[in-house]
């Protein structure tokens, strides 16, 4: 017969019959095959035109179709798997990776879809040539309102439900879908019949022979257990680095040295949530697909996904790449971490997901692959919201964070040029030190974080204790430019300003961090207040290493700074020891070791 | 040509629940007559636990709404009755002026009707409904609402299996698809302000068609 002959367009009609049918049963079961968004998709395929169904990309399992489904007649049967873990889970995405042994996991049919085109034996009556000319187009109508009916059908059975689960959450599950095509199956056990229902489709015409298509479905899948998966508690770490419980009152020099060796590694270490290569994310459901081979029938034409690697699509493995492609792709993001605190391992890409998700219940979860790169940059858009409003406000500026005053001696002279041009000009300084802090802030976001860690957490080491040379230096920057710390000396302001920036100051700390939640960025104030604080009697002698800075870098200052404690009552003074003498204690019992190694010698 | 007619089951919907309910049933009805390129858009209900599919036509989908609007505003009017939604897929034929109508000619090849019975249990409202105003009778109980929506769950499920059974039985008359077109034009008619007009409409539809419709039960 001529290739362009009645049959062979009938048997062209009949072969992408098959293909769409399987398109549209695979799109609605299997989540990791479905499109990105086929609604973004504008172009129409080759493969979109037939049947006039637009369904987006092919999976590729369809371009082998035709390599296992050689002959036309040979039934199409597509089963439809729920898989689902049989063991304890485990915490360890290594462990996951590996397909330990020691998972178990329980397969079950829940779907068998049956798709056959049947012809009669050659020799019968009737014969394609009779008033046939157009046979061809009519099964293509009919087939054509089938699969629109076939598209709905999928999404009415119960099977559907549980796809939406996966595919439109991020969470993981303790379950997966996955799929088999052949040319033959195991006949149900009668067990499994009695539990399954059938639906036949009225039989497309398509003469000589007719299309049969048929499901064998469970009706109930609520007796498989089918829930989130939960490796952990989603515990809400609630002074996360760049958090607004911490307290967001930090200052950023504007010659930062860039200095980038910080101790967050321990920070993580602490972290509940742990390294982020031992934190098991939302990819789930593709681990155990290794595991997955044991009892199907040895069949030349079985057709696994989990054994072909035709394509980077097939499901278990896209989700065994996908486990480790984040993994590597967080190898260096973890380095970044140390540069960049808000995108800290403690923070790791998965936390937002977990502390976002109920946010976001309808995030697709075949862009969780893409989570890990696109999480971090709302972190630091968060972070620099909570810092930059504070510096826009310059009162608030007078708050600076935490530094060792004590090893600001040595280098304070280095940075003196910058200390006293800030010194100098206060008021001008601080708009300045607004935008500069503010577009430091921009420009280093792994420094906004840093001072959040050095505020947050008091379990964690204090940054500034384990620098080197060139972070002393960068702290004189800090020091040098917190001029307007009412205890620091001034030169230039006069006697009442600094009582009023005392005053602000000491509102400020009431408002702010007293008044914050977080306790530890309270204590982080406190150190400083704590290190910053004016003798109680007024004799320059008694001035703490700040004093002799002051001395270093102005003359005269003394007896400016004492004029400043002119006002000041004894009264008031013992009543700022007994509260900072409550605070060292709270110091001590929070911090532990490390406020005393930074006590000044 | 032969008119198809198909009778859906009745449901029982409460006054909120006709706009989710009638843009189901209406859109699934369309996109099984919509026989050219189209790109199936999903939708999944809110008040049920049920996914449909449309066309995709943001035209085809402005023009239902308008249409389930207008039923709504009728029933406002016309309280606890029950009452009908008729889609109708017809051809237009030779345009010649006839004693009835000189219009073109419609030969309506196949008829839906969705059977409603609409509970009006809600306190006298203004006119306008707002979409997502619920009005809650609390004159009922939780398990009864809840009863009355699974119930309504399952028989929406069932109409909308009732439609794909349909469009599979009966393909014969289906008209041939013309190129460009996405779907065959298509009336919805809901009832009119009075009742006798309602009843004109079908006589008319019915002489247009010029054969007995067959009734599916």
């Amino acid at each position: 017969m001529a290739p362009h002959s009645e049959s062979g367009k009938l048997e062209q009609v009949v072969s992408q019959f098959l293909l769409k049918s399987l398109h549209i049963i695979l799109d609605s079961r299997i989540p990791s095959l479905h499109p990105r968004d086929p609604t973004c998709d504008s172009r129409v395929r080759k493969s979109d035109k037939w049947f006039n169904l637009v369904l987006g990309d092919r999976p590729a399992a369809l371009d082998n179709l035709n390599f296992w489904h050689r002959n036309l007649m040979d039934p199409m049967i597509i089963d439809i798997i729920l898989v689902q873990q049989g063991t304890a889970i485990s915490t360890s995405v290594g462990n996951l990776l590996s397909g330990s042994p020691g998972r178990t996991a329980t397969e079950t049919v829940i779907e068998r879809w049956l798709v056959q085109f049947e012809s009669p034996p050659r020799g019968t009556a009737s014969q394609p040539s009779e008033g046939s000319a157009a046979s061809y187009k009519k099964t293509y109508k009919k087939s054509i309102i089938f699969l629109r009916s076939l598209y709905l059908q999928t999404r009415l059975l119960p099977a559907y439900r549980i796809f939406k689960q996966l595919s439109s959450s991020s969470q993981p599950f303790n379950f997966d879908i996955i799929y088999k095509v052949s040319s033959f199956s195991e006949p149900f056990s009668r067990v499994e019949e009695e539990m399954m229902k059938e639906y036949r489709f009225v039989p497309i015409e398509a003469l000589p022979g007719r299309l049969h298509v048929s499901v064998t479905y469970r009706p109930q899948l609520s007796e498989f257990n089918l829930q989130p998966l939960t490796t952990m508690p989603p515990k809400i770490i609630s002074d996360y680095v760049g958090s607004p419980a911490t307290d967001p009152l930090r200052y950023f020099p504007s010659s930062y040295k860039g200095d980038r060796a910080i101790s967050f590694p321990s920070k993580v270490m602490h972290s509940p949530t742990s390294v982020p290569f031992q934190r098991p994310h939302s990819w789930t459901s593709g681990f155990h697909k290794p595991v997955v081979n044991h009892h199907l029938a040895g069949s030349p034409t079985v057709y696994r996904t989990s054994q072909m690697s035709y394509d980077s699509p097939s499901p278990p493995m896209e989700r065994m790449q996908n486990h480790r492609r984040p993994l590597h792709q967080r190898a260096p993001f973890y380095d970044e971490c140390q540069l960049s605190p808000p995108f800290s391992p403690s923070v790791s890409p998965s936390t937002p997901t977990y502390l976002r998700n109920s946010e976001s219940p309808r995030q697709t979860r075949a862009i969780s692959e893409t989570a890990p790169v696109t999480i971090p940059s709302p972190i630091s858009g968060r972070s620099s919201r909570y810092i930059s409003p504070n510096f826009s406000d310059p009162s608030k500026l007078s708050l600076p964070p935490l530094s060792p005053r004590s090893t600001r001696l040595d280098n304070s002279s280095n940075e003196s040029p910058s200390g006293m041009r800030l010194i100098k000009k206060p008021e001008a300084s601080r708009a300045d030190l607004g935008s500069a802090g503010q577009k430091v802030l921009k420009d280093n976001k792994d420094d906004s974080g840093r001072f959040s860690g050095l505020l947050s957490s008091s379990d964690s080491p204090r940054v500034g204790f384990s620098r080197s040379s060139s972070k002393l230096s960068f702290q004189d920057d800090i020091d040098d430019c917190d001029f307007s710390c009412p205890f620091d000396v001034d030169d230039v302001d006069p006697p009442d300003s600094r009582i009023s920036q005392n005053v602000d100051w000491k509102r400020n700390l009431e408002s702010t961090s007293m008044g914050r939640k977080s306790q530890d960025a309270a204590v982080g104030v406190l150190v400083h207040m704590l290190r910053t604080a004016p003798p109680l009697r007024q004799d320059s002698s008694c001035y703490s290493s700040r004093s002799l800075r002051a001395e270093v870098e102005n003359d005269g200052v003394a007896t400016t700074a004492s004029g400043f404690f002119m006002p000041r009552r004894t009264s008031d003074a013992l009543e700022e020891l007994r509260s900072y003498r409550e605070m060292k204690d709270l110091l001590l019992s929070k911090s532990g070791t490390r406020v005393l190694t930074r006590e000044p010698p | 040509m032969n008119c198809e007619v198909c009778q859906l089951k009745e449901l029982e919907v409460e006054h909120f629940e006709i706009r989710e309910v009638l843009r189901c049933i209406l859109h699934t009805i369309v996109f099984h007559r919509a026989l050219g390129l189209v790109r199936p858009k999903v939708i999944d209900l809110e008040l049920f636990d049920i996914t449909y599919v449309q066309c995709g036509d943001g035209e085809l989908e402005k023009k239902i709404d308008e249409k389930i609007e207008q039923f709504i505003s009728w029933v406002e009017k016309h309280p606890n009755k029950k009452s009908q939604v008729c889609i109708s897929f017809y051809e237009v034929k030779n345009k010649h002026p006839s004693w009835f109508t000189n219009k073109t000619e419609r030969l309506y090849w196949e008829q839906w009707y969705i059977n409603l019975n609409v509970s009006q249990q809600q306190k006298v409202h203004s006119g306008k409904s707002h979409p997502s105003k619920i009005v809650v009778d609390p004159g009922d109980s939780l398990e009864e609402r809840s009863a009355r929506r699974a119930a309504l769950e399952t028989s929406l499920r069932e109409v909308l299996f009732q439609i794909i059974k349909f469009v599979n039985e009966k393909k014969d008359h289906v008209p041939p698809i013309s190129d460009g077109v996405v779907y065959f034009p298509y009336e919805v008619t809901i009832p009119s302000s009075s009742d006798s007009a309602f009843g004109m409409d079908m006589i008319k539809r019915m002489l247009q068609t010029g054969g007995h419709p067959t009734m599916l039960s």
